[in-house]
């Protein structure tokens, strides 16, 4: 009777196992900024929007969803270790070039040694180079333009002695200047590299 | 002279799209314990300042885990007894597109996103056996326990 009963038990304690563990589970943590966000979570069931921070949704094997809350001190002694693992914040330089080509100026050049000093002092640290144009010229060959700055930008990072791998190079051509001009107009302050230290 | 010009350009922007470099889809930044990273039958160890390929599975042992960011500036941390997949991620520095989508197979892995998904939210998900998770903010953990 008594092993009856355990048996039962048993069973019982799986059942109740199964239907508090769900096959996946997403939580909405909040902006840093206390913006509004969201996440939306579809199965072949259901779909729901969580769109208040800390909200959690736990999906079943089934595709069942359910919605709950959590809170911060919960989440910090569950996912403590993945939380703390977020990277400093970025760095950011801004680099000119003399007038029409991807020469850097004088200023701009003495700025390097301390955006590498900044990318060795982090783990992984890597230099991100995004240049720009102005709108002289057509959009495909300000791209190629563009390019060509980053990488001319990015070959002074690698001699430098900074690892080639850890430095990026993007050109991103007329489509985001700094001053808004009309087409073919000359804007010194567009031709610029942005140095993403990461 | 100007053609000349702007053939040397798309000569250079092609050369750069097919160079190594650009395969680099994400750098570790910081790695405890045991992670390695699994790519079409080889495995590899994954180190701070490595990088990360497309369809890379990152694998994390007991008391392990792992935070990486791609291109986009997405963060992502992967907790122990993890598999993550680099399912499909591209990213065009240029015109900002592209796509990411990851495959959470197992594990915990809690994700801040970059400007892929301010720009083009609906290219970014992540997948669970069961579930997609579409972003239409920043900051969020997914587990399959």
């Amino acid at each position: 009777m008594s092993s009856m009963l355990k048996l039962t038990s048993g069973l019982l304690a799986a059942g109740l196992l199964c239907a508090c563990a769900p096959a996946s589970r997403v939580i909405l943590l909040p902006e840093a900024s206390g913006k509004p966000t969201a996440v939306e979570v579809k199965t072949v069931m259901a779909s729901q929007l969580l769109s208040t921070p800390y909200q959690t949704a736990s999906v079943s094997k089934s595709g069942a969803l359910a919605l709950g809350t959590t809170d911060p001190q919960v989440v910090q002694e569950r996912y403590g270790r993945l939380i703390a693992q977020k990277p400093a914040p970025d760095e950011q330089f801004l680099l000119y070039f003399e007038p029409g080509g991807s020469q850097l100026t004088a200023a701009s050049l003495e700025v390097l040694p301390t955006i590498v000093a900044r990318a060795l002092a982090r783990q992984g640290g890597e230099i991100i180079v995004v240049a720009h144009t102005d709108r002289v010229g057509s959009v495909s060959a300000n791209d190629a333009l563009s390019l060509h700055r980053a990488k001319t930008v990015r070959e002074l990072f690698v001699v430098q002695g900074f690892k080639p791998d850890l430095v990026d190079a993007a050109g991103r051509g007329e489509r985001a200047p700094v001053v808004a001009t009309d087409d073919e107009v000359a804007e010194p302050q567009n031709r610029r590299a942005e140095i993403i230290v990461r | 002279m100007r053609a000349t010009r702007v053939f040397f350009y798309t000569l250079l922007l092609l050369s750069s799209a097919c160079g190594a470099q650009d395969q680099r889809l994400g750098t570790f930044k910081s790695i405890t314990g045991e992670v390695n990273v699994a790519q079409a039958g080889t495995m590899r160890t994954a180190e701070t300042g490595g990088g990360l390929q497309s369809v890379d599975r990152v694998l994390t042992g007991r008391d392990a885990s792992a935070t990486f960011m791609l291109k986009d500036g997405t963060v992502v941390s992967v907790g122990p007894n993890s598999t993550l997949e680099l399912a499909k991620v591209q990213f065009d520095t240029t015109t900002q597109d592209g796509s990411l989508m990851l495959n959470l197979l197992q594990g915990t892995i809690r994700v801040v996103t970059g400007w892929l998904a301010k720009l083009h939210p609906e290219q970014v998900m992540v997948n669970t056996p069961t579930s997609v998770v579409g972003v239409r903010g920043t900051d969020f953990i997914v587990e399959v326990p």
